[in-house]
């Protein structure tokens, strides 16, 4: 069964409960982080940690509202980017359904795989919202210079993307895993329905009255 | 209250009366029209409809303000990046010594900042004519699944929650002497320590509230009422599907030739 198992619908009432606080955690983060006056967004730990807790749908979803709700309330021109916030959860509930956040080399490669959907997917809503640039006055300097110098747009407003992605989706990807093994090993196991291999029953429902 | 978040003002006007599907499909095809539109004073009329929308809804006001600290920093660095470095750049506008700003680069910014302003204003009238809670349940009474109005609803609940909880574990922090100030390694190094605590407290009350949700019948498959019906007249019912005609309308208008 492989991976399409790990996008099977387990969801029970503990992993809807999950969605809105792992879109809280989102939230939460930026919002730490523009107190601290960081230069970064750090508006995916949620996303990241729903998707390792409780698989591909809880990460996805989350992600896809975090980015709903901020643009119905602080920020409009979140709402195209909502594609990538849930492409983000669907990764990383793929690398946590086969365990990378438990190993080292998985952990490089979790992060490596939000660098690339993040980036990857951004530079076209950049190249269409802003020609290209992303909206950071560093990564914007940067796409300057490189157009100027005969570079593609692409390249430049790929480069002018990663070069936000690349430490911010560091951050996230390494408060999300500390936040994984923070947790009571109870409580990480609550989660672990969705793990449940594809040729096992799920436990039938309680009667209904 | 969804509180907090919400940028909901209250008001009697044609839009807030106005079913959240109407005003949803509305804000969806006002901003991919703005970005199907081929030239300037296509997009500025959009704009111009939207802004008087906006008048008729009566939240002008409220919208300057907050669109304002949103559009400028992103126009300037559009104008200022594009003007100078744009492949289509040939005609020069204006030189400060070897600095070399151009027309054509001026225009593709323009039009690109009066694009994200389409998609702002389109927003913030939905935002701020329509009852958070009223789009969960207009969206559930066209079939969304109640859990996922629940989660909806619950998040626009727990972010104001879990922001002030923020606050809270801040003040502690620094009380027990967490540097929040001053250099970015000492900041940075203050992230972890506000942000743990926060986290873990949120995640631990999940499965209670787990728990007092499934007492509560959560989950059960029975079929659900309705909270309250919306108006809907058959004008609502037209204009909806002539603006979510109108997109396709442009894409062929724009393929066949429409500049």
């Amino acid at each position: 069964m492989g991976i399409l198992n790990a996008f099977k619908v387990r969801m029970n009432t503990l992993a809807i409960v999950l969605i809105p606080v792992c879109i809280a955690i989102d939230w939460a983060g930026h919002a730490i982080a523009s107190t601290l006056k960081l230069p970064l967004f750090l508006d995916s730990i949620g996303t990241v940690l729903g998707g390792l807790l409780a698989g591909p749908w809880v990460g996805g979803i989350a992600g896809l509202i975090t980015n709903f709700i901020s643009s119905g309330t602080v920020d409009p021109i979140a709402a195209p980017y909502s594609v990538i916030s849930l492409a983000i959860g669907i990764a990383a509930g793929i690398a946590g359904y086969y365990g990378w956040h438990k190993t080292w080399p998985g952990r490089v490669a979790l992060y490596i795989l939000i660098v690339l959907v993040a980036s990857i997917g951004s530079t076209p809503l950049n190249i269409g919202l802003y020609q290209g640039q992303s909206g950071l006055p560093f990564g914007d300097a940067l796409y300057a210079g490189m157009v100027k110098g005969g570079w593609p747009t692409w390249l430049a407003a790929y480069i002018d993307e990663a070069s936000g992605d690349i430490p911010d989706k560091l951050i996230t990807v390494v408060v999300a895993i500390l936040i994984f093994f923070g947790l009571p090993n109870r409580y990480r196991a609550l989660f672990s329905v969705w793990r449940r291999p594809a040729d096992e029953k799920a436990p039938a429902p309680a009667p209904s009255v | 209250m969804a509180g907090g978040l919400s940028l909901y003002q209250e008001g009697a006007s044609l839009l807030h009366r106005a079913h959240p599907l109407t005003k949803g499909v509305l804000t969806l095809s006002a901003l991919a029209l703005a970005f199907i539109a081929p030239s300037l004073y296509w997009i500025l009329g959009i704009a111009l409809m939207l802004l008087i929308l906006v008048i008729v809804a009566g939240v002008l006001r409220r919208l300057i303000a907050v669109a304002l600290a949103l559009l400028l920093p992103i126009t300037v660095l559009l104008l200022a990046v594009q003007g100078f470095a744009n492949p289509a750049n040939h005609t020069v506008l204006f030189a400060i010594g070897p600095i070399v700003y151009y027309t054509e680069g001026l225009s593709i910014a323009a039009i690109a900042a009066l694009r994200i302003t389409c998609l702002v204003v389109a927003t913030f009238l939905f935002s701020f004519t329509t009852r958070p809670a009223d789009i969960t349940e207009a969206l559930m009474q066209r079939g969304l699944s109640p859990n996922m109005g629940y989660v909806l609803q619950s998040a626009l609940q727990i972010i104001p929650q879990t922001l002030d909880m923020a606050g809270r574990i801040q003040d502690a922090q620094r009380s027990r002497g967490l540097e929040t100030e001053g250099s970015l390694p000492k900041r940075a190094r203050a992230y972890l320590p506000l942000m743990l605590p926060l986290v873990l407290s949120s995640l631990v009350a999940t499965q209670e509230r787990a728990m007092a949700l499934e007492v509560r019948g959560f989950g059960l498959p029975v079929k659900r009422l309705n909270r309250y019906e919306f108006t809907d007249t058959a004008v609502q019912r037209v204009t909806r599907w002539a603006l979510a005609l109108a997109v396709p309308a442009a894409i062929v208008a724009r393929l066949l030739g429409w500049r």
